[in-house]
């Protein structure tokens, strides 16, 4: 199944790789969609046909070369399809988040100043329709799904069925060959912790190569099983999705709706994976609740077998010697714990698993690896077209993120920030030279912005964001993202936000886990109707109370941020929420804008008051805003001697 | 403004009584083809008595309800369903162990052609008839989106979710009259803006004649096309959202209400 | 002291000294123990779908094996012989639906037990005055000999009748399993036995599902009848013994088709081991008839519902 991938030096636009797969790996899957309970399969052969009746219909209602197409919408065969047609006629891909409210997406669609839109149902052309006056260069829209759009008659909506019939579908190769290497392939926003959106502007080169280093250093093959489940607007999904696919041959598959991911994985079986740090410790607490419901007998069976992994998995996994007992063991457990455990979350056959974008819990990712799961971090970027730093399979860490990725180069700055070079190195930040000055030198070195070290074998470890690393009154060093991610490691902390930055000491504001917390509840018959109701309570403000106390004390153990022990906390009334603001699209919190909204609560947390009533805005589903007020109780923990541990041992 | 083609169903002078007690009295109105058709009505009206005299679960002792053309007055409720009435119901009644899929597969039941003999022993006809089923339930649960909790028993699931598999059910049945016994009762905001666009939609997109019953009287007058309303198990009004909004028989009866 | 140690001690030292003993004891217990599982079924099936307990399920175990016996003593051939008990207990199951819980339909759970009280006794007479009231063997050319197994630890002593009722029963039990889980019909039963007015409404007809059922409940009852008849001969006192079902059904929950099957393997096991092993040595024997309805009221304390029922039943 190895084979050869094609040269890339003749290949060098997906639409040429495209081809040749149609020629060389016609009868392989490509892709796959689950359709009415049913999964499908394109072949490559049929991806190219559908790429080159849809090219035809695109060229036909006059899409350009050079003009920018927007995509929005769930991962679904015909939006991939749509790419590649936009690419086939030189013309740039925008993927836009497809949870983005309508004033979010419209600013992307303006700065871009789209032409067309392939959108996947009513929902996204609602959106669309409503903002359609601020898009002046805004052309065409076409829409997978016809449900619901039958009354829809604007003379510039087109159903993808009516499309694909439209124009010469002989064109398309003239067309592909026109493309080249150091052609824009797509421009994909980063979301932005501050600020507006940038839009990173990527060449097939940086695509075609870096998606062939992350192909060469896994050594994928034309057989990986892949789901593409994150949203489509992400480089991530771009590049190990859609450029990967195409270069290596293997097929991705489309969930059948967001809804149904952890069905679909189970079904798959993927072995190739990319997810969150989130996603896994998910996957953790799910298998903590049921194993905490389990028959006493059950659980002290997976307990034995946990502990057995804990010795030996990991050792096994990256091919280190183990004692034959511990090996018999693990055999053992494999057959009555890991493999049916593996086969629930759908990870059975994984052999590369990949998690990035914040720090993973060290616990939560020795559990993974100790099953037998090869999960790796690797530190990426959409300017990097995602390969900064990947774990080697025999060399993996939990606290940092490996060393640099074939052909890139790594450096930190004076101040600690982390700059790198590789060939995947964005071309510019569109229509906004200025950014991309500050961020891009002359000689071709990326700020990340991150606060990072490289420690003695090479391997960097991402502290915090560089211009959130901030010094308390007194001096110390405060990187709250490092406070928070700490934080987050235990079960019942979902997110947390940390404050210190010329204070005299360290406070926090926390989400509770309501999966979690609520199961606890549940099982001790406290009884709540919300996320408000349950955080609220003085039991479960008790056990917070106690992580954080704990919390501290392992802080207190090392010398750099034994300051920076959190004082007081509050649990917040409302879970922090990318619809209103709080968080950006890909779950990260957005520090100064929640400092300004709970002004009020920081104030309370510096001011020596014991409870605050909170009013805050809410922005529902349908898009809908109203107020939600709380009584929060502000509560002391319990702070622990610098170096105490030590000096207790 | 109403989209409405020929009568469907037409209710004439139906009179019903528990013993000495009258829940409805002389009720006429009829139902058109393709609108969303609302029976409000403060509690204790007659609403869902009226829906089950509609779908042969009581049996008025007087008047008439015609459907498709037909008249009749004593019909069981598998025969109301073999017409072509599916209906949900107030407190929702699902086969709480069977899974979703199951459950809409229920919904399935009168359209299965193969004899029960040959269903029983599960014989060619029948199993290429599960087949065919299956995939009308597919789209039925693609339709309501609720793909995720396939194979998850109803038991389990939220109300809101319940009350969609509910749907699913009724829906599956290929129905031309959807009855809706209070389908937003206890829904939160989101659930019942999820159940509004469903009923619109099948409305709308697969044709079905719908009638409610609803308190939410929001959620009626951006629904329906028609609304009939009833107070002491006799017609109050009957007529467009507007019209009736403006009745001063209405209003009275519903100040009435909200005191008590 | 001594008491004590007849109770605690000596039974077990007896099991470890004579373990072919045991495990004899054992298979006798099991099989009589599905033949128990069998009734127990019956009773399951249409209290599931109809909420009725049906008193005259022993009785149907009687009349199926009566029909059976007397078709085979005029002369059918016992393949045809089945078949025609099978149109027999349908038209069984038909005349019910129609002569009685049609016009019962609604009235209080108490009156159609009490319907089924009329039901057994008719049936118990009918029975007679059709086929007399001899006992009579059955002979299917079930084999009936005797194996000696040699096990490890010494040899035992196996009827080949009973391992043959043995896999009938088991085969039965998947054919019904497998039936109420993969066919339409089976979907529409377990709709009826969990919701009767979401079943109404979706357009199962209630009557025909429920002379299903009391069929499918005649076949089970035929299946027992013709095991326990093989192994006691048809006679009038099966209609008691069935009634040993009750403490299974109490064991393993009245609307759990697995909680029958154990609950009767439980029951017969249970009650030879305490026969031979506690019975016979401390109460000098024939604990065997009152053993199980000891255990169900022990079990009613503790556990109402059954080892497998759903909460506890508010029809009956």
């Amino acid at each position: 199944m190895a084979g050869a991938l094609p040269d890339v030096a003749q290949h060098d636009t997906f639409p040429k790789l495209l081809r040749y797969n149609a020629e060389h790996r016609s009868s392989l899957a490509a892709v796959r969609e689950k359709d009415l309970g049913i999964w499908q399969t394109w072949t490559w052969a049929d991806f190219c046909d559908a790429v080159r009746r849809l090219t035809a219909g695109m060229k036909a209602l006059g899409l350009k070369r050079g003009e920018k197409i927007a995509i929005v919408g769930d991962n679904r065969p015909r939006l991939y399809f749509a790419m590649s047609a936009a690419q086939s006629l030189g013309a740039i891909p925008v993927p836009v988040y497809q949870d983005a409210v309508a004033e979010e997406m419209r600013f992307v669609l303006d700065h871009a100043e789209v032409a067309f839109i392939v959108a996947e149902d009513q929902e996204q052309v609602d959106k669309i329709l409503s903002q359609k006056e601020h898009l002046p260069a805004l052309r065409t829209v076409i829409y997978d799904d016809p449900r619901g759009m039958r009354d829809y008659n604007e003379p510039f909506l087109h159903a993808y069925d009516d499309v694909i019939g439209m124009g010469d579908e002989g064109a398309w190769d003239g067309e592909v060959d026109l493309g080249k290497g150091t052609d824009t392939a797509i421009i994909l926003y980063t979301s932005g912790t501050t600020g507006t959106p940038k839009g990173v502007v990527l060449s097939y080169d940086n695509l075609v190569l870096c998606a062939k280093i992350g192909a060469d250093f896994e050594k994928l093959r034309a057989d990986e099983v892949v789901l593409a489940y994150l949203p489509m607007a992400w480089v991530g999904d771009n590049v190990l999705s859609y450029c990967q696919a195409h270069l290596v041959g293997f097929s991705f598959a489309c969930p059948e709706s967001p809804e149904t991911v952890p069905h679909d994985l189970r079904e798959l079986g993927p072995t190739y994976f990319f997810a969150p740090p989130r996603v896994f410790e998910n996957l953790l607490t799910q298998v903590t609740i049921r194993m905490e419901d389990a028959a006493p007998l059950k659980q002290r069976l997976f307990r034995f077998f946990m502990n057995v992994a804990n010795r030996a998995g990991a050792h096994i996994l990256e091919g280190r010697k183990v004692g034959i007992a511990d090996r018999l063991l693990y055999r053992l457990g494999e057959v009555f714990v890991y493999g049916p455990l593996k086969n629930v979350l759908g990870l059975s056959r994984l052999r590369v698993g990949y998690t990035a974008g914040e720090a993973i819990g060290p616990e939560i990712f020795r559990f993974f690896r100790s099953l037998g799961i090869n999960l790796k971090q690797l530190y990426g970027q959409t300017e990097a077209s995602v390969f900064v730093t990947i774990q080697a399979n025999d060399d993996v860490r939990p606290e940092s993120v490996g060393p640099p990725a074939p052909g890139v180069e790594l450096r930190i700055t004076e101040e600690g920030e982390v700059l790198y070079r590789s060939p995947g190195v964005f071309q510019e930040y569109y229509k906004n030279g200025e950014a991309t000055a500050e961020t891009k030198t002359s000689d071709g070195w990326v700020h990340t912005g991150d606060a990072g070290v490289i420690d003695g074998d090479g391997h960097l470890r991402i502290i915090d964001r560089a211009k959130d690393v901030g010094r308390l009154v007194d001096g110390t060093l405060f990187a709250p993202k490092y406070l928070e991610n700490k934080l987050k490691f235990y079960p019942n902390i979902r997110e947390a936000v940390t404050f210190g930055h010329e204070r005299d000491f360290v406070t926090a504001m926390i989400n509770i886990d309501m999966e979690a917390v609520g199961n606890w509840a549940e099982r001790r018959n406290i009884p709540y109707s919300s996320y408000q109701e349950l955080a609220a309570r003085p039991e479960v403000l008790d056990i917070v109370e106690g992580n954080v106390s704990e919390f501290n004390a392992g802080l207190a153990a090392d010398p750099q941020f034994a300051g920076s022990q959190i004082r007081r906390f509050v649990v917040l009334h409302k879970m922090l929420e990318a619809d209103d603001g709080e968080l950006t699209r890909t779950q990260k919190v957005r520090r100064r804008f929640i400092a300004e909204r709970y002004a009020p609560a920081i104030e309370a947390l510096y001011g020596g008051d014991d409870k605050i009533v909170l009013e805050t805005p809410v922005t529902f589903e349908d898009g809908r805003s109203g107020t939600i007020t709380g009584d929060l109780a502000i509560r002391d923990a319990r702070v622990s001697e610098a170096g105490g541990e030590r000096a207790a041992a | 403004m109403t989209r409405s083609g020929d009568i469907l169903l037409s209710v004439k002078d139906i009179s019903l009584r528990f013993g000495g007690v009258r829940a409805l009295t002389d009720v006429s109105f009829d139902i058109h083809e393709g609108e969303i058709f609302a029976i409000i009505g403060p509690n204790g009206a007659g609403k869902s008595s009226m829906l089950n005299c509609i779908n042969g679960f009581y049996h008025p002792q007087e008047g008439t309800i015609t459907f498709k053309g037909e008249e009749r007055r004593q019909m069981r409720p598998h025969e109301a369903a073999a017409q072509g009435i599916s209906r949900t119901f107030q407190n929702i009644a699902l086969f709480k162990g069977m899974t979703t899929l199951e459950n809409v597969m229920t919904g399935r039941m009168l359209k299965m052609k193969a004899s029960f003999v040959e269903q029983a022993l599960y014989m060619l006809r029948g199993r290429q008839e599960e087949i065919a089923h299956r995939e009308k339930v597919e789209e039925v649960i693609d339709f309501l989106e609720i793909q995720a909790i396939r194979k998850t028993p109803v038991g389990r699931l939220p109300y809101g979710l319940q009350k969609r598999v509910e749907l699913a059910r009724a829906l599956a049945a290929e129905p031309e009259l959807l009855l809706l016994d209070e389908p937003m009762a206890g829904m939160n905001v989101e659930e019942k803006e999820d159940m509004c666009r469903f009923v619109l939609s099948t409305n709308h997109e697969l044709g079905t004649t719908i009638a409610l019953i609803e308190h939410d009287m929001g959620v009626v007058m951006d629904l329906s096309d028609r609304v009939v309303v009833l107070d002491y198990g006799k017609k109050l009004a009957e007529g467009t959202p507007g019209e009736v909004r403006g009745n001063q028989d209405v209003i009275d009866a519903y100040l009435g209400v909200s005191h008590d | 002291m001594e008491i004590l140690y007849l109770i605690l001690i000596d039974p077990f030292v007896q099991m470890v000294d004579e373990p072919s003993f045991l495990v004899e004891v054992l298979i006798g217990g099991l099989t009589s123990g599905v033949m128990y599982s069998l009734v127990a079924l019956g009773f399951v099936l249409i209290f599931k779908a109809s909420g009725i307990f049906n008193f005259a399920q022993g009785i149907f175990v009687l009349f199926a094996a009566l029909n059976f016996v007397g078709l085979m003593d005029l002369g059918v051939h016992p393949i045809l012989a089945f078949v025609i008990t099978i149109g027999i207990m349908t038209a069984l199951a038909f005349a019910v639906d129609r002569l009685v819980l049609r016009p019962l339909v609604n009235q209080d759970p108490i009156i159609l037990f009490m319907a089924t009280i009329g039901i057994a006794f008719f049936l118990e007479g009918f029975g007679e005055t059709l086929w007399g009231g001899d006992v009579r063997p059955v002979r299917v050319g079930i084999p009936d000999a005797a194996l000696f197994w040699e096990l490890g630890f010494g040899e035992i002593l196996v009827q080949s009748a009973d391992l043959f009722a043995g896999v009938i029963a088991a085969f039965l039990v998947t054919v019904l399993a497998l039936f109420f889980h993969f066919t339409p019909v089976g979907r529409a039963l377990r709709a009826v036995a969990d919701d009767h007015q979401a079943a109404l409404s979706v357009g199962i007809p209630l009557n025909n599902i429920w002379v299903i059922v009391w069929a499918v409940a005649g076949f089970v009852a035929l299946a027992a009848g013709i095991m326990w008849g093989a192994k006691l001969g048809v006679q009038f006192a099966l209609s008691t013994i069935a009634l040993k079902a009750l403490p299974v059904l109490i064991l393993g929950g009245f609307t759990s088709i697995p909680g029958a099957i154990v609950g009767g393997l439980i029951v017969g096991a249970g009650e030879k081991l305490f026969e031979n092993f506690w019975g016979v040595p401390l109460l000098g024997g024939a604990t065997e008839d009152w053993f199980a309805y000891i255990v169900a009221m022990i079990f009613l304390f503790f556990r109402p519902q059954g080892l497998f029922g759903e909460k506890i039943i508010e029809r009956v």
